[in-house]
């Protein structure tokens, strides 16, 4: 028998420990003819469903376990085990595996297998992922031993196997006997690394396991404790178990050779020989393995519910009778109120429309699956949250009449077959944003509203990319963390896959480049670096993900605690499908929270009522203040690259935005459609259809075909096949294999109906290319929704919308850039007050009109309860009394009174002015007494000493208190922080960035300001491109570096704070200017030398 | 025992086990079944470089124990067989009496 099956393999998602893929573990075995393969990550089922479908793919058996920690009753350390689930028995093997697995990260998900297993108890004593003895014992037990455990050298047995007492080896032996005494519950796992005679993974470990299995009557198994797939990846196991006891190599007990790999049966087979010193016991060893392994072969389908829809059942949602018809009543009701008033022509349009979507997702069954997000959607809604849809699920007019979707899919022209066609049965992504300071919020209401055995947070696996694997490789060879920084730093947006090749060709990276010639350990660093690249490297709750299943979930996935305390599953949103499971994409966005919080304030300070989702979309003011290119704060539109595009494109209508949000993406860019699409809306280019039959898809974009739905169009136009099938055809583009068949459909489709081959060789040529490059219109439309929203608010509300976009912090940009905008904007901000300040941006009505005052928990360093005390102390009388009562730290305290904070206080009710110097003066004073005073509640707060200033001190000068600010606040409230560069700048002739716009192209400038973003965007030609924006107080000046001028000042070009800049105006636009830079300095740096010029003279 | 430390001379069957050597002038003849296993480097204090797909032979080398005799005395050996690239270098590195 040739046959070998390796039963023990952690793959590259045993974080920290595997090295390989689960998918190329499979294809190596499928390669060696094996017929199965099994998968046993540590703690958990992480790379699970990746093995279950690369088995699938490749036509072998799929074998799960886990290899985990098992406890005593007194929580000690006795052994690492596999656990193996049995397969084709109708998921029970499955199920107590998942149970198993959440047990050792305390879930207990109760009864294992009987039907009211409802309630999770967090059962974790110790803070380390293992499971009781026990309770391990109890879970197969009530399986009747759907899974084994594999007791192999990592055992307290095998441990004295190694010592040479046979007779404690079988006195350890016996109370997992007893407790796993069902048939098939236990088996002992025989394993040699070829280590050196006598130690751990020995041939003579091996060889005594396997003695003591005979002597004890329990099946042996061979394995080869596999966890990557070739030798030469031991190496990189190395660095990872530095990362996992991080301590650098050479600091702690190393694997003791590059034995673990996939190896082939016949090696198993030698092995097996060597270990049992007799041919007939090593074929039993092996038969013993493959029956096992033929127990525990799984059938996906039929253990796991392979691709099977799982929703929640009909009473979680709370409906009767057939989903359909339940959706159906839902979407007539909707009707009515998203089109009050439609013409009947209209309505017919809207029913004709809405028929045909509910003909689909009545033949994919998908109803009540629509009603699940339709309901959470209603809950979301109720508890009075902001939510927008997202994604293609905006083409739906299901969605739109559910209240799912904010956007109308037939005035936009979005098409459902984008969003779902019955040539499809996976579940279609519905997305939907909501309020990010309320995420958790809903993340609970959910698991209220559906119960905890219906509901569990998505996961997700973090991977390997430059700046971590340079650490964790840094941290192998024992390299110093300054040194480490200095090079992670430099490691900018680069993948670790190719950090040779970048070495070699990234100025920045210049300082490595030389060490590289001499430096061994550099080569090491660099090696490891590339060996770690796009490894999972831990896992971590999804940032939107819940999973919405029925009350058997928890039986087909295992879970774990996520960072914010409920439960969440070991699966990622690519196991999602195969494991039919719906995910909600519940994302929460910033900019809702802003908005939201901005319209509350307006209801607050006004007493008006706003419904932002109701607003005109068609407000000149607004577009108005979009064509400005003064788009920070507004969603989608702020960064520099938009704000160039918004100059040249000049957006004046809602569909034009939505075009916008979709031309700046790779794709499009790569693709090359921004130009021709300018060139047309500008009349510099007539509009080129090529056909007239694509007029009328095309006419939007001026003959450029942007979107999904501009592709779905044309194939559906030129070759009369449907949508759905058109959408497939445009899916199936992607796949270079398919191409040539769908090329001959379109040929001989156009050729049919009459094309002339000139227009289809044109049209051919765009679709071909397209695949990649073309964006879903319905995504862009219900982007441009809060797109448009933010906007209107700026233009009609801009207070609020500050206090909102300070508030909840929104964008891409720092707080100090709003600050300059909020400026700009003639948006007033008060500085802190201690009596005034909140947690929050509020507005607050001044005698001068409304104004934003800063949140007291923009003090660095302030702690919560410092902020409550403020809070519930308020109003404070004097300084004495904020200091008794308030017991800020003295830090806080300083800080506090040296923003400003305490300058409202100083007044009291006697005394003359005094200046901010008085009251630091004073806060030394009450900060060096030893012991902190506190007052008598009791007694009368009047204390003459607290309140009597020091007087005659200096207030300080804007300089230091801008440099204060910066300090404390990362805010320049007093002045912009380039002025005290003023006069420096004014001497060079510096421009400031709201001149730009009057320049003429190919001026010779000088602008300056703090870098506010650094971007380096895809490029058509594959050259890198670095972006710098620089704010100036008068707004933003965008430079474009090349490839000469990035060399020129690679050493700051990403890192120093304060630039000056030197290069060419290049006009973009009718307000679009971005300066192509020559070179860039430190202004610090200048500023020094200035200054010393100056003293010279 | 005695650390040696000296390159060899190294016969082997077809199954790559060491049936004889070379050392110091004597031709060594292996007398029992060796006893073979695999021992670490310290590839990080001595390898100059480590990228993906150098091979194993950076972290492990195989170990050979045997008793093997040159004229009447027998002793015990240990050999070292490392494998750089594509060579392979034996060395003697303890002598047990």
């Amino acid at each position: 028998m040739s046959e070998f099956t390796h039963l023990h393999v952690a793959s590259a998602f045993s974080s920290h420990f595997g090295v390989t893929r689960p998918e190329l573990m499979v294809e190596a075995a499928a390669a060696q003819k094996m017929t199965a393969l099994a998968i046993t990550d540590r703690d958990g089922l992480y790379g699970a469903v990746k093995h279950i479908g690369a088995c699938l793919a490749l036509g072998i058996s799929p074998i799960v376990g886990v290899e985990l920690s098992v406890v005593d009753d007194e929580y000690q350390q006795l052994a690492r085990v596999v656990v193996l689930a049995r397969g084709r028995d109708r998921g029970i093997g499955w199920s107590t595996l998942c149970a198993i697995v959440s047990a050792a990260h305390g879930y207990n998900i109760g009864e294992a297998l009987s039907e009211n297993s409802k309630k999770l108890q967090r059962t974790r004593k110790s803070e380390s992922i293992s499971i009781r003895r026990g309770e391990l014992a109890k879970l197969i037990g009530e399986s009747l031993g759907a899974c084994t455990v594999l007791l192999g050298n990592d055992t307290d047995v095998g441990k004295s196997v190694l010592l040479g007492s046979r007779e404690e080896a079988i006195e350890l032996l016996e109370p997992w006997q007893e407790l796993f005494s069902i048939p098939n519950a236990l088996a002992i796992e025989v394993c040699s690394l070829l280590t050196e005679p006598g130690t751990e993974y020995s041939i003579l470990q091996a060889n005594r396991m396997l003695q003591l299995a005979d002597a004890s009557k329990l099946p042996a198994v061979l394995t080869n404790s596999v966890r990557y797939l070739t030798p030469d990846d031991a190496l990189t196991a190395d660095v990872l178990d530095a990362a996992r006891f991080l301590e650098p190599l050479g600091f702690f007990q190393v694997q003791p050779n590059a034995q673990a790999w996939l190896k082939p049966a016949a090696l198993m087979r030698s092995l097996a020989e060597e270990i049992c010193e007799d041919r007939d016991r090593a074929a039993k060893l092996l038969q013993d393995t493959e029956k096992l392994a033929d127990r525990c072969r799984l059938d996906p389908v039929g253990d796991c519910g392979w691709m099977k829809p799982k929703t929640p059942e009909k009473s979680a949602l709370g409906i009767e009778g057939n989903p359909f018809e339940v959706l159906w009543q839902k979407t007539e009701a909707g009707m009515h109120w998203r089109y009050p008033g439609a013409s009947e022509a209209m309505l017919s349009k809207i029913k004709h429309r809405l028929g045909q979507e509910l003909i689909t997702i009545n033949k994919l069954e998908f109803a009540t699956y629509f009603l699940t997000v339709a309901d959470v959607a209603q809950m979301i809604r109720d508890m009075n949250i902001r939510i927008a849809a997202r994604g293609s699920g905006a083409g739906s007019l299901v969605n739109y009449l559910l209240g799912i979707s904010g956007v109308d899919p037939i005035e936009h022209d979005l098409l459902f077959e984008r969003f779902l066609s019955t040539e499809r049965s996976s579940l279609p992504d519905i997305d939907i944003d909501i309020e990010s300071a309320r995420r958790h919020d809903i993340y609970r209401s959910i698991f209220r509203r559906y119960g905890s055995n219906r509901v569990t947070l998505l996961s997700m696996q973090s991977t390997y990319r430059g700046r971590g694997a340079v650490r964790d490789s840094g941290l192998a060879l024992g390299i110093e963390d300054d040194e480490i920084d200095a090079i992670a730093k430099s490691v900018w947006r680069l993948s670790a896959g190719s950090f040779r090749n970048a070495v070699g060709s990234k100025p920045e990276l210049g300082a490595i480049a030389a060490a590289l010639e001499s430096d061994r350990k550099m080569n090491l660093l660099v090696d490891l670096t590339e060996r770690l690249n796009r490894l999972p490297r831990h896992i971590s709750m999804h940032p939107c993900g819940v999973i919405l299943g029925d009350s058997n979930l928890l039986r087909m996935t295992p879970v774990e605690q996520s960072g914010m305390g409920l439960p969440m599953s070991q699966f990622d949103k690519d196991d999602m499908d195969p494991m039919g499971m719906l995910k909600l994409d519940v994302l929460g966005v910033r900019m809702q929270s802003a908005m939201a919080y901005a319209v509350r304030e307006i209801s607050r300070v006004r007493g008006e009522t706003l419904e932002l989702d109701d607003i005109d979309r068609a407000d000149n003011e607004t577009f108005k203040t979009i064509r400005t290119t003064n788009t920070l704060g507004i969603f989608q539109i702020e960064s520099p690259g938009q704000r160039e595009l918004t100059g040249k494109h000049q957006p004046t209508e809602f569909n034009d935005l939505t075009i916008q949000i979709s031309l700046f993406r790779p794709g499009p860019m790569k693709g090359n459609m921004i130009a021709p699409y300018l060139d047309g809306r500008h009349g510099f280019a007539s509009a080129d259809f090529i056909h007239k039959d694509l007029e009328p898809i095309l006419r939007e974009s001026f003959g450029v075909v942007i979107f999904h739905e501009h592709v779905l169009r044309i194939l559906n136009v030129m070759t009369g096949c449907t949508l759905a099938k058109a959408d497939e055809l445009r899916r199936s583009l992607e796949d270079p294999r398919a191409k040539p068949t769908i090329e001959k459909f379109f040929r001989t489709k156009t050729k049919e109906r009459g094309y002339s081959l000139a227009v289809v060789e044109r049209v051919w040529g765009i679709l071909e290319g397209f695949s990649s490059f073309g964006f879903c219109k319905a995504h862009g439309a219900a982007f441009a929704l809060p797109t448009y929203q933010s906007a209107w608010l700026k233009t009609h509300y801009p207070v609020e919308f500050m206090a909102g976009l300070f508030t909840h912090d929104p964008g891409m940009y720092p707080k100090r850039l709003l600050m300059a905008e909020a400026r700009r904007l003639g948006v007033r901000i008060l500085p802190i007050d201690v009596n005034k300040s909140s947690d929050e941006f509020l507005v607050e009505k001044t005698t001068d009109g409304l104004a934003v005052r800063l949140a007291i928990h923009e003090i660095a360093g302030i702690s919560e309860a410092e902020v409550s005390r403020i809070l519930s102390g308020r109003p404070f009388s004097d300084i004495g009394d904020f200091y008794m009562r308030a017991k800020p730290s003295r830090r806080t305290f300083e800080r506090i009174a040296q923003v400003g904070g305490l300058d409202e206080l100083r007044l009291g009710d006697f005394g003359p002015m005094h200046t901010r110097g008085d009251v630091l003066a004073r806060v030394r004073q009450l900060n060096a007494s030893k012991n902190r005073k506190y007052l008598d509640p009791n007694q009368p707060t009047f204390d003459f000493d607290f309140k009597d200033l020091p007087t005659g001190l200096p207030e300080p000068s804007n300089a230091e208190k801008v440099e204060a600010e910066l300090q404390i606040l990362n805010l320049d409230f007093t002045e912009h922080a380039l002025e005290q560069y003023r006069p420096m700048l004014d001497e060079m002739g510096v421009m400031r960035s709201d001149e730009l716009v009057d320049l003429r192209s190919k001026t010779d400038v000088l602008v300056a300001g703090i870098r506010v973003a650094t971007q380096t965007p895809p490029m058509r030609s594959g050259k890198r491109v670095v972006f710098v924006s620089l704010d100036d107080g008068s707004g933003c000046s965008d430079s474009t570096f090349f490839d000469e001028a990035q060399k020129r000042c690679s050493h700051i070009l990403f890192n120093t704070k304060l630039l000056l800049i030197s290069g060419k105006t290049r006009r973009t636009g009718v307000r679009g200017v971005s300066i192509m830079a020559e070179n860039a300095w430190d202004l610090r740096e200048l500023w020094q030398q200035w200054l010393q010029k100056k003293e010279a003279v | 025992m005695v650390r040696v430390d000296e390159m060899v001379t190294v016969s082997v069957n077809p199954k790559g086990e060491p049936i004889g050597f070379g050392w110091r002038g004597g031709a060594y003849l292996v007398l029992s079944k060796p006893v073979r296993w695999f021992a670490r480097r310290e590839w990080w204090v001595e390898a100059a470089r480590v990228q993906r797909g150098i091979g194993a032979g950076v972290l492990e080398v195989e170990m050979w124990r045997l008793v093997a005799s040159c004229n009447e005395e027998k002793q015990q050996f240990e050999l070292v067989h490392s494998f750089v690239g594509e060579k392979t270098i034996w060395r003697l590195n303890r002598v047990f009496n």
